[in-house]
């Protein structure tokens, strides 16, 4: 057992994987010799030489590229530098990557794996701080997952690499310098399955991607109001861990779905519909949503920390739910 | 006092902690703004700290190989503590989100019980009625713990919970007109006096009628009752009081098993007895209907359980319907009537049993029964003795009484007729 950064994590399964397998191949801008943004990719270039490749500022040309080399016997792992550029990627994951194994039927595979970083938190301003998680999920033919911990970032892009559909990694500009166990044999965590981070019996809270640790701070203040809040990391946004979902509401008849996207449309607005079309007899009181405020997200930290969603608000909605 | 030296940009977005690398001066020496005097690593790479003012190097804080936060002093210029705190960001407050108004929970509007999906669900499993309970959650609504709250008050077992016991007589009102022996009315479950408005209307104003109301109906009190041995003695008291002489009995459904008890115990009282679609006469009923009649809170979910009541489903309008369901908008009422049920009907049977009761009876007797009945079956009139007289009537259902009032005040003249002319018992 290994304590490491999630940045770290997530270059361990890079390395793993192309160690594995001569076919993975890592490509974006600024990923080769200065290691990426986030420096996940420190040392690969070293390491895998051709394999690692810098390429111009080219959203758009990349993904076009990707599915390409996916269809023809490669996987290749794509960084895009910010999830705020994904509207660039939109043609080739949504009028290519996600739907060639569906209209070829099967004949075509799509080991495509797309790795960004949202959120906010730290004033990058309106351009580098978006979660735009309803822009991927909404579409059929990608999974799109989202790690929290180092362990499930590398369990995670493992199963990504592997996986012969097109994923999404959604990471967390605050989450790469956050450290964590991850055991030495850490293999692929399966997509599709949600994580308990702890149980309770009077609310439950179903949060994503950094908001996970919003919500567990959020459940620690609750616990001294005497309220016992059951923290579900969701890891996958889709699909969704539906039984999970169901089997935690049903114990605790009241849910609070947490998102760093926008509200309006949003993907915790998904949440919300989905637990109130399987769970809605066991619900003790409406869905509660926490998601950003719908503007821009500022540039002024202060502001940007009223626009993000947080654990005072996570707990406020607890207590509304519960009132 | 001394002036921090923080790493400040040289920190870098997403940084929450930087490892001292290298410290380029040391304490006492001189430093000018601006000058070098740390290199730090972040995350993405090693970065040099400048001198924010000129002075004398004082007391380093992280020595080198030191992890530190971003917003941490890494050393100071000067002599003497840092008395200066970090600036903070000005706090921002958050508005608040879908603030619950703090007013008294609004008055809920007739007909629309306001409860959570949950709470429903644990109600209808525990037979308690939504409408009998006060909400605490927002704006009124009916929560699970009210649900549970009104049971653990009211012990288990189903609608047990929802209505407070009564005292007093049951209600008696009169009718009719004339002279003679006077027609004493028992109407049957989840039903009340006002059932024999049409065949009092069909049967003139020729004698005097006595209509008595069971408990949990109509005007009677709401008492908790343990057994049909309960009901029909606390029938047989009203009765008592009346001190009417004897009397032609009607009875029914229910209320048809009650007058047979009646009859079996004061028989002197009884001059005839007429039963309508009587229950007690076997244990098969159609318990669905009487469990979707106490259920019922709306118009809507009342309706279709009436016309499974008649025959002819065209005789229960929206305005019987409407009418039925104002009689019965007392959510108490409605409650004390579920746990009778319970009581009388447990699990969809009829638990008492009067085939002896109108094997022994000695009073003239007439059974009418429709044979279109979905709550109880009229084959159970067969349990009859010879000498009481069956009436099947094609096409009706379980309420003869409200399909067919001619025919029921032609049977019941004819009855009182009969029993009369073998003059004065």
């Amino acid at each position: 057992m290994a304590i490491m950064r999630y940045a770290e994590a997530l270059n361990a399964a890079l390395r793993e994987e192309m160690e594995r397998d001569p076919t993975v191949f890592v490509f974006g801008e600024d990923i080769a010799t200065y290691g990426g943004v986030f420096k996940v990719t420190a040392g690969l270039a070293e390491a895998f030489g051709d394999r690692v490749r810098d390429t111009p500022i080219s959203e758009q040309a990349l993904t076009a590229m990707a599915v390409t080399a996916a269809m023809t016997g490669t996987k290749p792992v794509l960084e895009i530098m910010y999830a705020d550029f994904m509207p660039l990627t939109l043609d080739a994951l949504i009028n290519q990557a996600s739907i060639y194994n569906y209209i070829w039927d099967g004949q075509v595979t799509m080991p495509f794996v797309l790795r960004t970083q949202g959120g906010g938190g730290v004033g990058t301003g309106a351009q580098h701080a978006k979660s735009l998680d309803s822009l991927v999920a909404h579409i059929p033919g990608i999974k799109v997952v989202a790690p929290v911990t180092p362990a499930d970032a590398k369990g995670l892009l493992l199963a990504a690499i592997r996986d012969p559909h097109p994923v999404v990694v959604l990471e967390h500009k605050l989450l790469y310098n956050t450290r964590g166990e991850v055991p030495d044999d850490q293999g692929p965590v399966e997509i599709g399955r949600a994580r308990t981070v702890h149980e309770g019996s009077d609310v439950s809270i179903f949060a994503t991607s950094r908001m996970v640790l919003e919500a567990e701070k959020a459940a620690d203040a609750l616990a001294g109001d005497g309220i016992s809040a059951e923290v579900i990391d969701l890891r996958t946004l889709r699909p969704l861990d539906l039984g999970a979902i169901t089997a935690s509401v049903a114990k605790t008849n009241h849910a609070v779905v947490v998102n760093e996207d926008w509200g309006f449309c949003g993907y915790a607005a998904e949440l919300s519909a989905t637990i109130m079309d399987h769970a809605f007899d066991d619900l003790d009181a409406p869905v509660e949503r926490v998601a950003a405020l719908d503007m821009p997200i500022p540039y002024s930290q202060p502001l940007e920390e009223v626009v993000i969603p947080n654990a005072d608000r996570i707990a406020a909605a607890a207590r509304r739910a519960l009132a | 006092m001394a002036t921090p030296i923080t790493i400040g940009a040289a920190g870098g977005e997403y940084m929450e902690s930087v490892v001292v690398v290298e410290w380029r001066v040391k304490p006492g020496d001189t430093v000018k703004a601006g000058e070098v005097v740390a290199v730090v690593e972040t995350a993405k790479a090693a970065t040099e700290v400048t001198a924010p003012c000129d002075g004398t190097m004082g007391r380093i804080l992280a020595e080198e190989g030191a992890e530190v936060g971003v917003k941490d002093p890494i050393g100071l210029i000067g002599e003497g503590e840092l008395d200066t705190p970090p600036a903070q960001a000005p706090g921002v407050t958050l508005p608040a989100e879908k603030a619950v108004p703090a007013a008294p929970a609004v008055p809920r509007k007739a007909g629309r019980v306001v409860a959570s999906p949950v709470a429903r669900k644990v109600a209808a499993r525990e037979g308690v009625d939504l409408e009998a309970l006060a909400g605490t959650g927002p704006r009124g609504r009916i929560k699970r713990r009210d649900v549970e709250a009104a049971l653990r008050a009211g012990g288990a077992g189903s609608g047990a919970a929802s209505f407070a016991e009564e005292a007093g007589p049951l209600a008696v009102t009169r009718g009719g007109g004339g002279e003679g022996a006077p027609i004493l009315l028992i109407h049957g479950f989840a039903s009340d006096a006002m059932v024999w408005r049409a065949v009092e209307r069909a049967l003139g104003k020729v004698r005097p009628v006595i209509r008595v109301e069971l408990p949990c109906h109509g005007q009677s009190p709401k008492r908790r009752i343990g057994s049909f041995r309960e009901l029909a003695r606390a029938v047989t008291e009203a009765v008592d009081a009346l001190d009417a002489g004897p009397v032609h009995l009607v009875g029914h459904s229910l209320g048809g098993a009650v007058a047979l008890a009646l009859a079996d115990t004061r028989p002197q009282v009884v001059r005839s007895l007429m039963l309508l679609a009587p229950a007690g006469l076997g244990p098969e009923m159609e318990g669905t209907i009487t469990a979707g009649l106490c259920r019922a809170t709306r118009v809507e979910s009342l309706a279709p359980w009436l016309k499974r009541l008649v025959g002819d489903p065209a005789i229960v309008t929206e305005k019987y319907a409407a009418a039925a369901m104002q009689a019965r908008a007392d959510a108490r009422l409605r409650a004390a009537q579920t746990a009778l049920a319970g009581v009388l009907f447990p699990d969809g049977t009829q638990a008492m049993d009067l085939t002896a009761a109108l094997s022994r009876t000695a009073v003239p007797a007439r059974i009418v029964w429709g044979k279109a009945d979905a709550l109880l079956p009229w084959r159970h009139a067969i349990a009859a003795p010879g000498t009481v007289g069956l009436h099947l009537l094609e096409g009706i259902g379980h309420m003869p009484h409200v399909e067919a009032p001619e025919t029921v005040a032609r049977i019941l003249q004819d009855l009182i007729a009969a029993a009369e002319s073998g003059g004065p018992r």
